[in-house]
C-alpha cells in the first residue's frame, strides 16, 4: 500500500546524515592519517552506498504503487488515506511490517558488504605482511 | 514478474561491472545496487505475499506486464540520472 514510503524516508535521513558526517570529514586535517586502519574509504562515501541503493529501490517501488492505483498525484497521495480509517490502518500496519522489513534487508545487506570488504582488506594486508 | 525481471537487471548489471572494463566513467555498480536494491524489496514483498496465502510470483495481465516494462525503463532512467550528476560533479571538482 504505501511500504516504499517507509525507504524513501530512510533514504531522506540517510542523506542528512552523509552532509553532516562530510562536513565534519572535511573540517579533519587531511595529513593526519592512521597508518594501522585498512579501510581509508571515508564513512560519508559508504552513507552514499546505502543511500543510493535505498533511493533506487524507493523509486522503481514507487512506479509500482502508481501503476496499482495506491499513490496518485492528487492529495493525499496515498489513496488509502481517502478510503477511510480502516484503510489506513491496513496501510499502516504494512508500512510497519514490509516497509520496515524492506529497510532491514537494504540496511542488512549494506552492512555485510562493509563487513565482506573489512574481511578482504584484512585478508589483503595479512598476505602483504607474508610477503 | 517484476521481482524476476529487477533480478534479471540486477544479474545483467553486474555481469556488466565485472566484465566490462572501460574507461569510461559508467558506474555499472550504481545500477547494480539501483536494481539490486529494488530486487530486495520486492522479496520481501513476495515474502509477505506468500505468507498470505497469495502467491510468491505473480503474473497478472497488464498490470504485472506494465510494472516489468517500468522496472526497466524507470530504473535505467534513475541510473542514468545519477550517472549524469556523478559525472558532472566529477567534472566540477576538477576543476
Amino acid at each position: 500500500m504505501a511500504c516504499f514510503t517507509v525507504t524513501t524516508v530512510a533514504a531522506i535521513g540517510v542523506g542528512i546524515a552523509r552532509h553532516v558526517v562530510k562536513h565534519n570529514e572535511n573540517k579533519k586535517d587531511p595529513t593526519k592519517v592512521d597508518p594501522i586502519k585498512l579501510d581509508t574509504a571515508p564513512v560519508s562515501k559508504k552513507l552514499g552506498v546505502l543511500e543510493l541503493a535505498l533511493w533506487g529501490g524507493s523509486f522503481i517501488l514507487a512506479g509500482e504503487h502508481l501503476i496499482h492505483g495506491e499513490v496518485s498525484f492528487k492529495f493525499p497521495w496515498l489513496t488509502a488515506v481517502s478510503e477511510g480509517p480502516e484503510a489506513v490502518s491496513e496501510m499502516l500496519t504494512e508500512m510497519g511490517t514490509v516497509g520496515v522489513g524492506m529497510l532491514g534487508i537494504i540496511v542488512g545487506a549494506w552492512a555485510i558488504g562493509l563487513l565482506v570488504r573489512r574481511f578482504l582488506l584484512k585478508r589483503k594486508a595479512k598476505q602483504l605482511v607474508k610477503e | 514478474m517484476y521481482f524476476l525481471t529487477a533480478l534479471a537487471c540486477t544479474a545483467i548489471f553486474v555481469l556488466l561491472w565485472q566484465v566490462v572494463k572501460t574507461e569510461k566513467p559508467y558506474h555499472f555498480e550504481y545500477g547494480a545496487l539501483i536494481f539490486g536494491a529494488a530486487t530486495a524489496m520486492w522479496l520481501i514483498d513476495c515474502i509477505a505475499s506468500a505468507v498470505e496465502g497469495e502467491g510468491f510470483l505473480s503474473f497478472e495481465m497488464p498490470t504485472d506486464y506494465l510494472i516489468a516494462i517500468w522496472t526497466v525503463v524507470g530504473g535505467f532512467v534513475f541510473y542514468a540520472a545519477v550517472v549524469w550528476i556523478k559525472y558532472f560533479v566529477d567534472k566540477k571538482k576538477a576543476k
